[in-house]
Formats: structure tokens, sequence, C-alpha cells
């Protein structure tokens, strides 16, 4: 039972990382971008691919598997999914938006846009699974009952980290302000000579980054596969509508309930359903509370 | 743009259709295989592949067969049976081959045999797909006899694993199987014959195929702690729960289903964890019509034939093209009437390569009984198309796959008989 | 007949089972805007449903209630049409987005119960042994296959024929000016969730008669049956033919199915078997590519709308009203 909230919140955190970005999108551009789960698993590869062309400088930090070229990874694949974010905002949606597109036709093109990055990372990196180390750590008997790896603790920490400077980010600078009123009014915001085009360029920049380190902890706590964004679209999808869409500590707690949900599950139901359980959780929460949890749009109302 | 496009399809189709006139005055027989080149079983399909390969070739160097050169036709069916039905329907319709090798996985070669093949009076010899539906529609006479398979059916494998678990004291084992009817009747089978060998079965934990975490799933089958961990996986899946389960306490003693058998499951487990498991696999380690394969396979490709698939493929495509040269003609039902007169047991011993085959050859047109033993071994198919073999048990030491036990087919049949027996 | 001949009566079938799928698909998408992400979940519904009720008895299974064909087709047909209502009554209130997640999700769920409810599903080993109808009537394979063709061609015809007549009827004509400005259709009091609804029900009950006649094709069911690039090409075939427009979402769907099934066979001849794995990537990119190009370029599909506007060019309706219609909704509630 504790072992199941520990994986439980783990998950979570993995699922929260991923869901901010995407709540932020839904909110601020106001579509559901299904080639977001795809910036998770651009960034892990990218990750992949500096870790094997650095040398292991350091070798790895005890007592975590990875060293410093994870860590530059990870700086690296946050810049190249803000990039690859940036470059479908150019090439396909912000045409569609200028075209005054219906939200679906955008929804649809990121149906489109998800296929061509998932294979994309297919045909560069093959389809096996990797790792970035393929040494192996071993799991420490935290409380009894409870056995943590160092690297899950790492996770966590970073999760809390990233929250909490996203979260001040939104209250205290004049970017976050316009990011928040944008996703609150966006007819009253563009009349107020909010410059759309530099918040939709954080918005893309936040989200590619968020999901870029989700990828890195993915990857470091399981495998890399060109599949994982892809199996993880409905819990981030779910994630993000649980917290209220635009909502960033919504979503965290959206993240955390879905990875919570996923991982106790298992104790009534057959592992086999798992994967059906942010589907039921979404159900549930469009027929009874569709606003979401914590209130729709906006940080902090 | 499209009509661009259109046209360049009528022209494919119309190469297509040249090619195969040309094929016709050469006399040359396609020999179809649909495998997965891509998709969930890529990582095997393209070796599996070359073994069909290679047999085609040991045939054209040994003259053909059916009085013609042999073409082998290769078509990935994606790991989709949409695609894959429809790649064999090209293959029996326009390429007019007489057989289907294939395909790999079990939801594939099903629908393939049952709107392919059998309507269309093909046969199909698949080297891996190890459903048991395949023998329960053959015993309803669904197949018409059109189906065989050189791999061997689950059930002694996984009697033969329980043996070895009380043979090595294991008084309780959890199951995580891949949710497929591969591991679905592993899984089954194991149980049984553990259970009335008296070990306690802890936990048995399905899986989904490719996804990123089992942590549930390892989660779930430490609960009971057991001595022994049965895993019936393949090699990418089957790292990602070993690593879990060693990294989250669990034994180290780990009994690995036959598709474990590869180089890159114990590289990314790492081989220093691997020294207490053992693991099965079909094959006959030993024997001259083994050592002839593999010393082909080697010549070759350069390296030993490691990896699941890569005998039995070798071994459908040789019974497929001997029977073919038996049936004297490209015709689907007569291959099929034939593949028992050139297995079995009855007359002279054939072995892989091409002085085999020629050798094959010559015992055919003199009217003589052969039987051909392969890569695999002897090979007998019952009346449902299945075939039982012997087995190898390997383990890891010093960073590689070793062998350190063999089941012949006596031994095999001895445990069948104990554990059903009890 | 002659092997090519074979070939393509084979091909035409398996186009016109998609066929089906796509004109489903259209009235949802090319006539409502509802955006369907689940499209093979609700086929494999239909397909299930009619393997169940036709499939032979057995011991190990729930179902096998060995039903005649045409029966137990509509019953998969119907079982469609419920799960589309789950689904459509969860979301059809709120954002049009909501029921992609939506149905992606169904789709998941259902390949997982296909995959995991064993005494229903046969499980990963699929259901064999179902009958393929009138199959024992026949003792030429060419010859059942060329009637199997014509039973489909009309099966196709007749819906067609009958889609054609929905649209011009005054529910379809609700249908077109609810997806153009749908301020002024709720103006009207026109109950906009029940008609969506209707329009979604009734294309989901047409994936699942295309379920249920693959399955009476195949002779055969099984969980990988049912993969989710399906979704995606279903969608490419709409997309390439002009959503919006019955007659495209025919030529849509033995285009794309014609340039899939094509390109395989030419990378099978002339790519080396090392690149093969590319290969397959790149061909699956290209669906990907489509969609988009066509998105961007050409929104109006091969064929284009026979009438009221691109599809996806752009929404007729004012911006100012667009944009009102997005902000009351952009909590994910409409009032």
């Amino acid at each position: 039972m504790l072992q199941a909230i520990a994986d439980g919140l783990l998950n979570g955190s993995i699922i929260a990382l991923g869901a901010i970005g995407l709540t932020l999108t839904m909110g601020i551009l106001r579509f559901a971008n299904f080639a977001h789960a795809e910036l998770i698993t651009w960034g892990a590869y990218v990750a992949l691919a500096v870790v094997a062309v650095l040398p292991p400088l350091v070798g790895a930090i005890a007592p975590f598997s990875f060293g410093l070229p994870l860590l530059i990874g990870i700086v690296v694949a946050m810049a190249a999914s803000s990039a690859l974010a940036l470059a479908a905002d150019a090439a396909v949606f912000r045409p569609l938006r200028a075209r005054r597109s219906e939200s679906m036709t955008l929804v649809f093109a990121s149906f489109g846009v998800a296929l061509l990055v998932r294979m994309a990372v297919l045909l560069i990196f093959g389809g096996s699974a990797q790792y970035y180390s393929n040494e192996l750590t071993f799991a420490v008997e935290v409380l009894p009952g409870l056995m943590l790896l160092p690297d899950q603790v790492f996770t966590f920490g970073l999760t809390a980290a990233l929250w909490l400077a996203l979260h001040l980010f939104l209250q205290r600078t004049t970017l976050g302000l316009s990011m928040r009123a944008l996703a609150e009014n966006p007819d009253l915001t563009r009349v107020n000579g909010v410059d759309v085009a530099r918040v939709t360029r954080w918005t893309w920049i936040i989200g590619g980054s968020m999901a870029a380190i989700a990828g890195v902890l993915y990857g470091l706590s399981v495998q890399l596969r060109p599949e994982i964004g892809f199996h993880l679209i409905l819990p981030l999808f779910t994630a993000a509508i649980l917290g209220g869409l635009g909502n960033v500590t919504g979503a965290l707690m959206g993240g955390m309930i879905v990875g919570l949900a996923e991982s106790l599950s298992v104790l009534i139901i057959p592992p086999e359903y798992k994967p059906a359980v942010p589907f039921l959780i979404l159900l549930a929460v469009l027929f009874i509370r569709p606003g979401g949890l914590f209130g729709a749009l906006g940080v902090a109302r | 743009m499209i009509r661009q496009r259109l046209l360049a399809c009528l022209a494919a189709a119309t190469a297509i259709a040249a090619a195969q006139s040309a094929a016709a005055q050469d006399c040359t027989i396609n020999i179809g295989a649909v495998l997965s080149i891509t998709g969930p079983n890529a990582a095997i399909g393209s070796a599996i592949g070359d073994a069909g390969r290679l047999a085609v070739d040991h045939f054209n160097e040994a003259g053909g067969a059916a009085g013609c050169k042999l073409n082998f036709v290769l078509r990935d069916d994606q790991g989709q049976p949409n695609v894959g039905v429809d790649a064999a329907k090209t293959l029996v319709s326009i390429d007019r081959s007489p057989v289907i090798l294939g395909a790999i996985a079990s939801g594939v070669s099903l629908p393939i045999l049952t709107s392919v093949s059998v309507p269309s009076k093909v046969t199909q010899i698949s080297c891996c797909s190890s459903a048991p539906t395949f023998t329960e529609l053959a015993e309803e006479g669904g197949t018409q006899g059109y189906f065989f398979r050189t791999l061997p059916t689950d059930r002694p494998q996984a009697v033969v694993m329980a043996k070895i678990a009380k043979e090595k004291g294991y008084g309780s084992v959890a199951i995580i199987y891949v949710n497929s009817d591969y591991g679905n009747a592993m899984a089954k089978n194991f149980t049984a014959a553990a259970e009335a060998q008296g070990i306690e079965v802890t936990d048995v934990v399905g899986y989904n195929q490719e996804q990123a975490s089992y942590r549930a799933e390892v989660s779930a089958a430490l609960k009971g702690k057991p001595d022994a961990l049965f895993l019936v996986a393949f090699p990418a899946d089957g790292a990602t729960i070993t690593r879990e389960w060693l990294a989250f306490g669990g034994s180290k003693q780990l009994l690995l289903s036959n598709a474990m058998r590869a180089r890159e499951y114990v590289e990314a487990v790492g081989a220093q964890h691997l020294t207490e498991a053992v693991g099965i696999d079909n094959a006959q380690t030993e024997g001259p019509s083994v050592e002839a394969f593999n010393a082909a396979w080697t010549a070759e490709k350069g390296s030993p034939p490691e990896g699941p698939g890569l005998h039995t493929m070798y071994d459908a495509t040789a019974v497929a093209l001997l029977a073919l040269e038996k049936a004297g003609a490209p015709d689907g039902t007569a291959i099929r009437d034939a593949v028992r007169e050139v297995t079995g047991g009855q007359g002279t011993t054939i072995y892989p390569g091409p002085e085999g085959f020629a050798k094959a050859k010559e015992l055919i047109a003199a009217g003589e009984p052969i039987t051909y033993e392969g890569a695999t071994g002897p090979i007998k198919f019952d009346e449902n198309g299945d075939v039982t073999g012997p087995y190898l048990i390997w383990g890891v030491a010093d960073g590689e796959l070793t062998t350190l036990d063999q089941w012949d087919m006596a031994r095999v049949d001895a445990a069948l008989a104990e554990v059903s027996g009890q | 007949m002659t092997g090519l001949a074979i070939y393509l009566v084979f091909f035409l079938t398996v186009a016109s089972i998609y066929a089906i799928v796509v004109l489903g698909l259209n009235l949802q998408w090319g006539y409502t805007g509802l955006f369907n992400a689940g499209i093979v979940g609700f086929y494999a519904v239909g397909a299930y449903g009619t393997a169940i009720l036709a499939g032979p008895d057995r011991a190990a299974l729930i179902g096998g209630f060995g039903l005649p064909f045409p029966l137990a087709l509509f019953g998969g047909m119907v079982l469609s049409g419920i799960a589309a209502l789950i689904v459509g009554l969860a979301t059809l209130r709120l954002r049009g987005e909501y029921l992609a997640i939506t149905t992606f999700g169904i789709a998941i769920s259902i390949q997982l119960v296909a995959l995991n409810f064993e005494s229903l599903t046969g499980g990963a080993n699929g259901l064999v042994g179902l009958p393929r109808p009138f199959a024992d009537r026949f003792d030429d394979p060419d010859l059942y296959g060329l009637v199997f063709l014509a039973a489909m061609l009309a099966t196709v015809g007749i819906i067609y024929l009958a889609l054609e007549a929905v649209v011009r009827s005054p529910w379809g004509r609700l249908l077109n000016a609810l997806r153009e400005d749908e301020v002024a259709a709720r103006a009207l009091g026109k109950n906009i969730a029940a008609i969506r609804l209707q329009a979604f029900v009734l294309g989901c009950m047409l994936t699942g008669l295309a379920g249920g006649l693959y399955v009476g094709f195949i002779g055969f069911v099984s969980p990988l049956d049912f993969l989710p690039i399906l979704t995606f090409q279903i969608w490419a075939m709409l997309i390439v033919g002009g959503s919006g427009n019955n007659a495209g979402a025919l030529v849509g769907a033995v285009t794309v199915w014609g340039l899939w099934t094509m390109s395989g066979l030419l990378i099978s001849r002339l790519v080396p078997v090392g690149f093969h794995a590319q290969a397959g990537a790149i061909q699956t990119m290209l669906i990907g590519l489509v969609i988009v190009s066509t998105l961007l370029f050409r929104p109006q599909g091969m064929i284009g709308e026979r009438a009221g506007g691109a599809r996806f060019g752009r929404s007729n309706a004012p911006p100012v009203a667009k944009d009102r219609n997005w902000s009351t909704g952009g909590g994910g509630q409409q009032p």
C-alpha cells in the first residue's frame, strides 16, 4: 500500500510535468494539442543523444544512476523540445490560426503532427527500448514496505522545484501575468495591448521545456521507447482537465491524482486494465464536474 | 498531384505484370514470406527473413525445385493483420506463390490462414506463431490441413520449466507473463505443472506489451516474496521488467522463457545480474543437421545464429521446398500432401545445405523416400500440423549466453507424462 | 481470372469496408464537425459484437450464440451505437475537443477489454472459426470473392444514397447550419447537443457495421486487428477525399488504401531488406504529412465540398461570434 502510494506519486510527478505544458496550451492557445505528448518523447531522446555523445565526464553522481552528461542532456532537451514546439507552431498551427480556422481543425492538425514526430523519432533512434545508463541501481528500503530508488527522490524533488518556480513566474512577472490574462479573457487582453505573439511563444517554450524534463525523468525511471508519449496522451489530458484548463497547480494535482489512481487501482483490478483508469476518471469528471476539480482558467483566481 | 500518383500506381502495376510474364519464361517459382520487418516484432523479423532466404539460396544452389528456379519474396506485415493479409493475397494471386511462410505474430498468421491460405488452397508454414488456437482450429477442420508450424507448441516448454524449478528446489514462484496468446498459454501451463509438483505459485501477473513502466506489475509479483520469478516476455519488455524486479529486491533466481534468449536482453539487464538465471529455448544444440545449419549461417553472416525464429524459419522454408520438389508442381494442395512424405522419420535422412538438398532431389527423382532432419533436429508433424521438439536450457556466464543442459524428446515426453500423471 | 484481377477483387473488398467507415466519419466530421479520435474503438466493438453473436458456441467462452450473420451484424452495429452514446452523453454538451479526447480514451479502453476479457473476446488469441457468410455455397474461392465484393459494393451504394438523402433532409441541413453558426442555430431554439448526439451515434453505427463486415470477410478477429494506426489511416482517407462530401469519402478510401498497399509492395521489391524498418516508418509519416499538408494547402481535399464552403479553410461565422463562443466554453462548460 505504502509502496503503491509512493510509486503513484512518482509516476504522477511525470504526468504532472507533462500536463502543465498541456494545460497552458489548452488554456492560452485554446486547442487540445495531441502532439504535446510527443514533445515528451522528443525531449527524452534528445537527452539520450547527448548522453551518448558526451564522455562520462565525472561518472555517475552517487547515489544516482546518472552523471553530469544527463544534466546537460536535460538542458539540451528542454531547448530541443521548445524548438520543436515553436517549429510546429510556425509551420502548422500559426498559419491555421491566422486563417481563423476552427479550433477542431487545429486539434486535428495536432493529431497529424503527433504522428509525424513519433515516426521521426522511430526513424532516427530506432524502435527498441533504450536506457540512459545500463548500470542497475538498487532500491533502498526507506520505511518497512517502502522501497525507493535515489533517482525517484530526484524526480520528486525536481517536480516540486519546477512547480514552485512556475507558480512564482505566473504570479510575479509581467509575462506570467499576461499569460494568465490571456487565458482568462483573450479579447480584453488583446485590446489592452498585451503582445499576444510573445505570450504564445513563451507558452510553447514553457510547455516544451516541462515536457522535455518529463521525458527525461520518464526515461530515467523506466526506459525510452518511441511510444512513451503516445501512451501518456490519455493520462496527460485527464490530468489537465481534472485540474481545470489553464490552471498550473490544478494540472500538478491532477497529475498526482491520475498517478495515484493508476497505481492504487492495481490493488482492486487486474493490472492489465490499468491503462483504462485515466479514461474512467476522465469520464467521471466530464459527467460530474467538467470544469475540473480546481476551477478552470487562471492559476489562482 | 493526385493524378500523377495514380499514374505511378498504374505504372507499378504494369511493371509487376511485366515482371510476371518475364518470370514465366525463365520458369521461376516465387516463394512468398510474410514477416514483421517493421512493427513490434521488427527486432527479430529481418533476421528471420534472412534465414528463409538462406534456405531458398541453398535450394537454388542445388538446382531449384520442381524444375524451376526459386525466388524468395519477403513482404512486411508491419505487425498489422490487415497489411499482412493484403501482402499474403498479393503473394498468392499476383506472385503465384504456392506457399506462404509466416507470419510471426499469431494474430497475423491466423487471419492470413482463414482468409487467404485456406480459401486459395495454399500451404502455410509458420516459423513463429505459437498460439494454441491453431491446434483448436485444426481439430475443428478449419485449416483443412493447410497449416503447419515448425515451432514446437508451448505446453512442453512450460512443463520442462516447472520441472527445472522443482530440481532447483524453489518452493514458491511468481509469474509475470506477456498478455498475448504465447504468454497466456505459458503461464497457465506452468502454473498447472508447478502446482502438480507441489510448488506454490504466489502471483500470476499479466502485462501489456510496449508499456514504458511495469512497476505496478513487478510490485504485484513481489507481494508474495517468491523464491523465484518465471518471466514470459520478449527481450525489450523482459529487460525492463527484470531491471525493475531486481532493483526492487526481487530474487535473482529467474526462470526465463524462450523468446528471451537474445544478446539484447542480457546486455540491457547486465550479465552480472543474470548469473542465477536459467532459460529455455527450442532447438537441438548438437547433431550433424543442426551443425550443418549453424555452419552455413555463420559462413553467410559472420556470426553464429542466435535469436528466436532463425532455426524454425529455415526449417519451415526447407520443408516447404522439399514438399514442392516432391509434389513436382507449384500446387498448394499437392505441397500440403507432400509435407508429411518428406518428414516424419521414414527414408533417407536429409540435412540442411545445398548438398543435402541436391541429394534429396536425386532421391525424390528416383522415387526413394526421404526424411528431413533440420536446423531444429528431426521434424514430425502431427495431424494438426504441430511439432514437438527438443529443448535446450541456457544460462549466462562471463557475459555470454551459454547452454547448460539439453532435453531430448524422450526426456520431454517423460516429464509430460509425469506431470499429467500426478 | 488472372492473378491481378483476383487481387483487385480482394483489394476493392477491403477498400469498400473502409469506405463505410469513412462515410460514417464524414457524417460526424464533414457534416457535423465532430472529431472522432477513436474510430478504431467503435470498429472493434462492431467486429467483436458480430463475432460473439455469430460465432460457434465454445465451452471456454461466454459468447458464441451462432446467430445468422445479418442478425449478428445488426447486433454489432447496435453495440457500437451504445458505446457512442456513452461517450456522446458525457461530452457533446462541452467544447468540441472533449469529444476528441474521450473518443481517444474509449478506443484504448476497448482495446484493453478485447485483450484481457478472455472469456468474452478470446483475449489475445482472438476468436477463431467464425463463419464467413455463405462461403459453403461456393466451391470456387475466386467466385466467392467476386460475390462478396458485389455484396459489399451494393452495401456501400445503399449507404451512400441513404446518406445523400439524409444530408439533404431538414435534419441534414440543420447539421450544416449548426456547424457553420452554432449561435444562430441555438437562437432558433434547436437542441444542439441532441442533434450532435444523433449524428455521432449514427456515424459510429456505420463504423460498427464495417467492423462486422470485416469479421465476415476475414473469419477471424483479434486485438491486433484494431491498432491505433487504423484511426489515422481512416482519417487520411477522409482528408484526402475531402470531408463534407460523400463521393470524396469513397474516392479517399480507395486512394489511400491503394497507396498504402502499393507502397508496401514497392518497398518489398525496391528497397533492400536492411532498410525496410526505415521505409515502414516513412510510410506512416506520409499519413501524417497528408493530414497536415491537406489542412494547410488544400483544405477542401481531392474532391472538395459540394456546398457550404470549405470545411477547414475558415469558419463562416463572424470572428467575434466565434470568439464569444470560445470564451463561454473556455472553462469546459457551456451555459
